[in-house]
C-alpha cells in the first residue's frame, strides 16, 4: 500500500500560465527532482527539501536577517549584501520570518491538496471559457506520483482539466496510470536528448527510463493524442544534426504529433545563485539554427512545431 | 485598408497641431451685447444663433462629411460663458508651450483674444462659481481632497435621441416646439419658462439650418471653382446634403451621418462640453445602410466604410481648452465621444449587424483616438464579433472597450427608478462607461465630484486634521488611537467619506442653480427625450432620467490600508496606532523595514483575496447605497461609480504616506484597478478581484483597466485567452473592462522618441489618447500599470 503524504512541497502556484498547456492554466510546481539539468530553470525546485533563497534586489539592508539566525549563518556585507553561510544554516527560516522585504523566503509551501485545488479552483471559470485547466509541473511530478494522482481525481471531480509536464523519469506505472486519466488532457513530454551520454553528462542521468517510458504512453493511442514533446536546446549540447534527426526518427516511430522548443535562456542562474550556487552558462542556438530545426520537425517529421520561452 | 483619401485626411490630422481661436469668442461677445435683455433661454439661444450665421464656413480638401466647430481644422473654441478669462489670460502664452494637453495660438489670435476678454472680466460661470461657492468648499478643492463639477463647463454627457433626429430632422423638433408654444398661454412662471425654452429652441434651430445652409453655399461655390471633376461632383452631394438635413430627415447613408455629424458639431459651438456620445449607432443607423448598402445597393459596403471613416476624423477635430489642473485631471484632450455597437434590442433579441462591424472596422482602419468604441457583450453576441474586438486590443490599439449587458441592464433599471426593461436593454453609455436607460432620454450630467479617498485616510488618522496643512478640514471622527477594534477605525472612514460627498452635494447643487438659471443648454436638451415634452432643459430635470455622478480616486489604497491596519495594528499588533500615525506623517523616513511590512504582509486588493476583496465591497458598496439616495438641484438621483480619469494623480501628489506602503506623493491606484504594483498574482486574479466588487450598486459602474505584455498574447491562442479574460470577467458580474496590449520597452521608447510613436494608443480612463500626447506623469502612470506577462 503505497502512503500519499498528506502535503508536499510546492514551489508556487502560478496563475495565468499560458505557456505550459492550451488556455489559462495555473501551474503547480511541485519540489524535488530526480535529474539535475545543468541548464534547469528553476534549480530551486530539484531539492526536495525545503530551502532558503534570496532575492537580492528586495533586501533594504535592514539586517534583522543578521540577529535573528541561531545559527550566525547570516552577514550583512556593505558592498555585497547579504551572505548566507550555507554550511551552517540549518534552514530554520527565522530569518525568513524578520524579512519583512522577502529578501529571504522558503523557496516552497507544504500544501495539501485541499489548499491547491482551493486556489487553483478560483480560475475555473477562465479554465473553462479558454480550454485550459492546471498543470503539474516541478520539480518532477513523478517524485510525488501518489499525491498527484490524487491531486488529478480531486480536480476531475471540480470538472477541472490537467496537464502534465514530465521529464518521463519515473514509475512506468504512476505515470501510465496518470497519463490515461480522463481529465489528463495535455501531457508535456521532456526531450532533453536523446543521445544517452549527453543525457547523462547533462542531467546527471541516463535517458534509456524516459524513452521507455515514452515508448510505453505512445503506444495507447489515447495517450498519444495528448502527447506534446518538449524540447530545451541548448547550444552545442543538444542541437547538432545528429542529435535532432535521430529524435525526429523516433518520433516519427512513435507517431508523436507535437514539438515544442525551448531555446535556453539565462533565468535559471540567478535563481541557483540565490539558493547558493552556481549555474553555468549556456547559449541557445542560433536563429538560424532554430529555424532549421524548426523546419526539419515541421517539413520532415510532419509535427505541429511551437517555439516558446524566448525571453 | 484605408483609400487614398482618407489616408490623406488621417496624416493631416496627425500633423496638425491642436489651435486655440477667437472666432467664437469674438463672435459669442458680440451677441451677448447685442442680446442682453432677453428672457436667459432665449437671449442664450441668439448667442448662439449669431455665431452660426456669422461663424467661417470651412470645408477641407476630401472631406465627405462636412462642418466644424471652429474656423480652423483641429481648433478649439474658448467659452467665456462659461469659463473664465482671468486663467485664459494668465495662461494664454503657456497654452503652446505647456507639457499637458498644448494649443497653438496665432500671434493675431492672440492679440484679439486679450482685447475681447476684457468684456469678460468677472462675468464667467467660473467666476460666479468662485464668488458663491461657500468658502470651506474652495479650501478642500484647493487642496485637492475634494472636487466639485459643473464651475467652469455646463453638463455635458448629452447622449441625445438620435433616432428621432434622423426620423423627422430639426424640422420636426420645430414645429413641435411650435405647436407647444400655440397651445400654451402662459399663466404662471413655470408656464412662462417653458414657452420661453421652446421659444429658445426654435431660434436655435433655424441656427443650425441657417448653418448648413450656409455650408451648402459655400460647397456649391466651392464646386464652381473646382477643377477636379470627381471633386466637383462630392461638393455638389455635400451641398445637396446640406440642403436636406439636418433639417429633413435624411434620404441616404451619407445625409445620415450628415445629419449626425451637425448635431453633434452643435453641441460644442453652443456650450464648451464633453462627453456627446454616439449612442448605438449601428441600431439608428442601420435602416440608412441597409437601405443604401444592402436593398437598393446605392453604394458600396466600402463606399460607406470610407464615409464613415470620414465621420470618425471630424470626431477628432473637436475639443474642450481645460486648464493646467483639468489638463492634468484629465489628460490627453480627452472628448469621450463613445460609439456603441453590438448588445441587444429592447425586445432581448442579439442586435448586432452588418453595421456593427462596419463601425470596428472602421475603427481598425484608421486607429484614431475618437470616437472610443464600445462593444456591448451578451450571450448572443457573434462569436465573430468579440473575436474582432479581441484582435483590436491585442494588436494594441486598446479599443474597442468590452461592456457586459448582463451588469448594465440591471444598473440601468435601478438607475433608471422607473425605466421599463425595454429601456434597459437598450441602455447606452451616458459618459464614458456609465450605463443609462437607453432611447437618448438620460442626462447624466458628469463628475458631480471625486473625494479623494488618501485624504480620507489620513483625516481619520488625524482626527480631521490634514497633516499637510496642519488645518482641521475633515470630520472630527475621534483619535484613531482610541479604536478599539478595525470596525471602529471603518465605521469614522465612512463618516469621513460621506461628509465629505454631502459637502459636494451641497457644493454641486448649488452650480446646478446657477446653471438652471443662468446658462440653460437649450440645442443639446431639445434632443434629450423628455425636455420639448416637459418644456425645460436638462439644467431643469427636463430629460426623462436624469442622474449625476459622484467618484472616488484611490478605492484600492483604501481597501488595502484598512486591511493593513486590521492585520498589523489590531490583529497582530506588529506596531501600535500611533506607530503608524508617526511612519505616515514621516513617509517612513527611517522605516523602511515597517514599510515593508506594510506591503508585504496584510493581504492587497487584486488578488483573489476574499477578505480584502470583501472590505473593498464594503466600503464601495456602502459609499454607493448612501449618496445614491441623495437627489440633485433638478431632482435628479445621484449616481455612484468608480472611475478616476487621471485624477489619480493629481489627489496622490498631495498626499502623505498610507498605511498600505504607499509614500507620500505617488498615484493612487488607477480607477477599479488595484494599486500599482500590489497585484502579483496575474491578471487572472486581478480580474477577480475586481469582478468581486463590482454590483449593480454601482449606478455609475466601474472603470477596469487592464494591461497585459504583447508577449504574453500572440496569435490565434493570445486573442482566445484576452477573449477568454473578458467573458470570465462578465460571467462573474464585471461591468467594463478595456484592455491595453503593450510592453514597457515601447512605452519607454514612445517616451523618448515621441515622433516616432504619433499614433500609439492607450486606454487612459473612459477614453483613449494618444501616450505621446500625455504629459510624463501621466505616461509613468501607465507605465507602472502592471503589466500582466507570463512566467516561466
Amino acid at each position: 500500500m503505497s502512503h500519499t503524504p498528506e502535503r508536499v512541497l510546492v514551489g508556487s502556484l502560478q496563475k495565468f500560465s499560458i505557456e505550459d498547456g492550451p488556455g489559462i492554466r495555473t501551474t503547480i510546481f511541485l519540489k524535488g527532482c530526480p535529474l539535475s539539468c545543468k541548464w534547469c530553470h528553476n534549480p530551486e525546485l530539484i531539492d526536495s527539501r525545503q530551502q532558503l533563497i534570496q532575492s537580492p534586489n528586495n533586501c533594504i539592508g535592514c539586517g534583522c536577517c543578521v540577529t535573528a539566525c541561531p545559527q550566525s549563518a547570516v552577514a550583512l556585507e556593505p558592498s555585497a549584501g547579504i551572505i548566507i553561510d550555507r554550511a551552517k544554516c540549518d534552514i530554520c527560516l527565522q530569518c525568513a520570518d524578520q524579512c519583512y522585504a522577502k529578501a529571504l523566503r522558503p523557496v516552497a509551501k507544504l500544501m495539501s491538496i485541499e489548499e491547491i485545488l482551493r486556489i487553483a479552483g478560483q480560475d475555473k471559470g477562465f479554465y473553462d471559457n479558454t480550454g485550459g485547466g492546471i498543470t503539474v509541473s516541478g520539480g518532477e511530478i513523478l517524485m510525488h506520483g501518489e499525491f498527484v494522482k490524487r491531486l488529478v481525481r480531486e480536480a476531475g471531480e471540480q470538472g477541472i482539466n490537467v496537464c502534465l509536464d514530465t521529464s518521463g523519469f519515473g514509475d512506468s506505472h504512476v505515470l501510465k496510470d496518470l497519463a490515461l486519466a480522463e481529465n489528463v488532457t495535455d501531457i508535456l513530454y521532456d526531450m532533453k536528448s536523446i543521445d544517452n551520454e549527453v543525457h547523462k553528462a547533462c542531467t546527471g542521468v541516463g535517458n534509456q527510463l524516459i524513452i521507455a517510458n515514452l515508448r510505453m504512453l505512445a503506444e495507447d493511442e489515447k495517450i498519444l493524442d495528448k502527447l506534446t514533446m518538449r524540447m530545451p536546446l541548448i547550444k552545442d549540447i543538444n542541437d547538432s544534426q545528429d542529435i535532432i534527426l535521430r529524435t525526429g526518427e523516433l518520433y516519427q516511430e512513435l507517431g508523436i504529433k507535437r514539438v515544442t522548443l525551448l531555446p535556453y535562456h539565462d533565468l535559471g542562474i540567478s535563481k541557483q545563485r540565490n539558493i547558493g550556487g552556481r549555474q553555468e552558462s549556456f547559449q541557445p542556438p542560433t536563429a538560424e539554427r532554430l529555424s532549421e530545426i524548426e523546419a526539419y520537425f515541421r517539413d520532415e517529421i510532419n509535427l505541429k512545431v511551437e517555439i516558446l520561452g524566448r525571453v | 485598408m484605408l483609400t487614398p483619401r482618407v489616408e490623406r485626411m488621417r496624416e493631416k490630422y496627425f500633423d496638425t497641431i491642436p489651435q486655440i481661436t477667437a472666432e467664437r469668442l469674438v463672435l459669442a461677445t458680440e451677441a451677448y451685447q447685442r442680446f442682453a435683455g432677453d428672457a436667459v433661454p432665449i437671449f442664450r439661444a441668439k448667442v448662439v444663433n449669431h455665431i452660426m450665421e456669422n461663424m467661417t464656413t470651412l470645408i477641407l480638401d476630401d472631406e465627405l462629411i462636412v462642418g466644424t466647430a471652429t474656423n480652423v481644422y483641429r481648433g478649439a473654441n474658448l467659452h467665456p460663458e462659461f469659463q473664465s478669462s482671468s486663467w485664459y489670460i494668465s495662461d494664454i502664452d503657456d497654452f503652446s508651450t505647456r507639457e499637458k494637453d498644448p494649443y497653438y495660438i496665432s500671434p493675431e489670435d492672440k492679440e484679439t483674444i486679450l482685447e475681447t476678454l476684457k468684456y469678460w472680466e468677472g462675468k464667467s460661470m467660473e467666476d460666479l462659481a468662485e464668488t458663491a461657492m461657500p468658502a470651506k468648499i474652495q479650501e478642500l478643492e484647493k487642496d485637492d481632497i475634494i472636487c466639485v463639477g459643473l464651475e467652469n463647463g455646463v453638463s455635458g454627457e448629452t447622449t441625445c435621441d438620435h433616432e428621432k433626429i434622423l426620423t423627422v430632422g430639426i424640422k420636426g423638433y420645430m414645429e413641435e416646439c411650435q405647436k407647444n408654444i400655440d397651445n400654451l398661454l402662459p399663466q404662471t412662471m413655470e408656464e412662462q419658462a417653458k414657452v420661453d425654452f421652446w421659444k429658445a429652441c426654435v431660434i436655435q434651430c433655424q441656427g443650425l439650418i441657417t448653418y448648413a445652409h450656409r455650408m451648402a453655399d459655400e460647397a456649391e461655390k466651392m464646386a464652381t471653382e473646382c477643377a477636379d471633376e470627381k471633386r466637383k461632383q462630392e461638393l455638389l452631394t455635400i451641398a445637396e446634403n446640406c440642403r436636406v438635413v439636418p433639417e429633413n430627415p435624411p434620404r441616404t447613408f451619407q445625409q445620415a451621418l450628415q445629419a449626425i455629424w451637425f448635431v453633434h458639431v452643435y453641441f460644442y459651438i453652443e456650450v464648451c462640453t464633453t462627453a456627446c456620445g454616439f449612442g448605438r449607432f449601428d441600431q439608428y443607423m442601420w435602416p440608412f445602410y441597409k437601405k443604401d448598402v444592402i436593398d437598393e445597393k446605392n453604394i458600396t459596403r466600402e463606399e460607406a466604410l470610407e464615409m464613415l471613416e470620414c465621420l470618425y476624423l471630424k470626431t477628432c477635430e473637436v475639443y474642450e481648452v481645460r486648464d493646467n489642473w483639468y489638463a492634468t485631471a484629465f489628460a490627453g484632450y480627452p472628448m469621450w465621444q463613445i460609439l456603441v455597437v453590438g448588445g441587444q434590442t429592447p425586445d432581448g433579441k442579439d442586435a448586432t449587424n452588418d453595421l456593427s462591424y462596419l463601425c470596428l472596422e472602421a475603427a481598425d482602419d484608421l486607429q484614431v483616438k475618437q470616437p472610443v468604441m464600445a462593444l456591448r457583450v451578451w450571450e448572443e453576441t457573434p462569436e465573430d464579433l468579440i473575436q474582432f474586438g479581441c484582435r483590436m486590443v491585442q494588436e494594441g490599439q486598446a479599443n474597442p472597450g468590452f461592456f457586459n449587458d448582463n451588469a448594465a441592464i440591471p444598473i440601468s433599471l435601478g438607475k433608471g427608478r422607473g425605466s421599463t426593461i425595454e429601456e434597459a436593454r437598450d441602455w447606452t453609455i451616458v459618459g464614458c462607461i456609465q450605463p443609462g436607460p437607453g432611447g437618448g432620454g438620460t442626462d447624466g450630467s458628469p463628475d458631480a465630484g471625486y473625494v479623494n479617498m488618501g485624504k480620507m485616510i489620513e483625516f481619520v488618522l488625524h482626527n480631521g486634521v490634514d497633516p499637510a496643512t496642519g488645518k482641521l478640514m475633515g470630520l472630527e471622527t475621534g483619535d484613531p488611537r482610541e479604536f478599539q477594534d478595525i470596525e471602529e477605525f471603518k465605521d469614522a472612514l465612512k463618516k469621513q467619506i460621506i461628509h465629505h460627498y454631502s459637502l459636494i452635494r451641497t457644493g454641486y447643487n448649488l452650480m446646478q442653480s446657477i446653471h438652471m438659471n443662468r446658462y440653460p443648454v437649450i440645442f443639446a436638451s431639445m434632443v434629450t427625450k423628455g425636455c420639448v415634452e416637459s418644456g425645460k432643459s436638462v439644467q431643469h430635470g427636463g430629460a426623462q432620467y436624469s442622474t449625476c455622478g459622484l467618484y472616488v480616486t484611490g478605492p484600492a489604497n483604501l481597501a488595502d490600508s484598512i486591511a493593513a491596519v486590521e492585520k498589523c495594528v489590531f490583529e497582530d499588533k506588529d506596531l501600535t496606532m500611533d506607530e503608524l500615525i508617526k511612519a505616515c506623517d514621516s513617509n517612513f523616513e527611517g522605516q523602511e523595514r515597517l514599510r515593508q511590512l506594510l506591503l508585504n504582509k496584510p493581504e492587497k486588493f487584486g488578488n483573489n483575496s476574499a477578505h480584502v476583496d470583501a472590505i473593498y465591497k464594503e466600503m464601495m458598496t456602502y459609499i454607493a447605497d448612501t449618496v445614491q439616495e441623495w437627489q440633485d438641484a433638478r431632482g435628479g438621483w445621484y449616481a455612484f461609480g468608480i472611475d478616476s480619469q487621471t485624477m489619480n494623480i493629481p489627489h496622490g501628489q498631495v498626499t502623505g504616506a498610507l498605511p498600505d506602503g504607499r509614500l507620500a506623493g505617488e498615484p493612487f491606484c488607477d480607477a477599479a484597478s488595484p494599486m500599482m504594483g500590489r497585484d502579483i498574482n496575474g491578471p487572472t486574479a486581478t480580474v477577480k478581484s475586481v469582478a468581486s466588487m463590482v454590483s449593480e450598486a454601482l449606478h455609475e459602474g466601474a472603470l477596469y483597466n487592464l494591461r497585459f505584455d504583447p508577449n504574453g498574447v500572440q496569435g490565434e491562442a493570445g486573442r482566445n485567452i484576452i477573449e477568454g479574460v473578458v467573458k470570465t470577467y462578465f460571467e462573474d458580474g464585471g461591468q467594463h473592462i478595456q484592455i491595453n496590449v503593450v510592453d514597457n520597452e515601447t512605452l519607454k521608447k514612445a517616451q523618448k522618441k515621441p515622433e516616432d510613436y504619433k499614433g500609439l494608443m492607450v486606454r487612459v480612463a473612459g477614453y483613449m489618447a494618444y501616450f505621446t500626447e500625455l504629459d510624463k506623469s501621466a505616461q509613468d502612470a501607465i507605465i507602472y500599470r502592471t503589466p500582466h506577462l507570463s512566467q516561466n
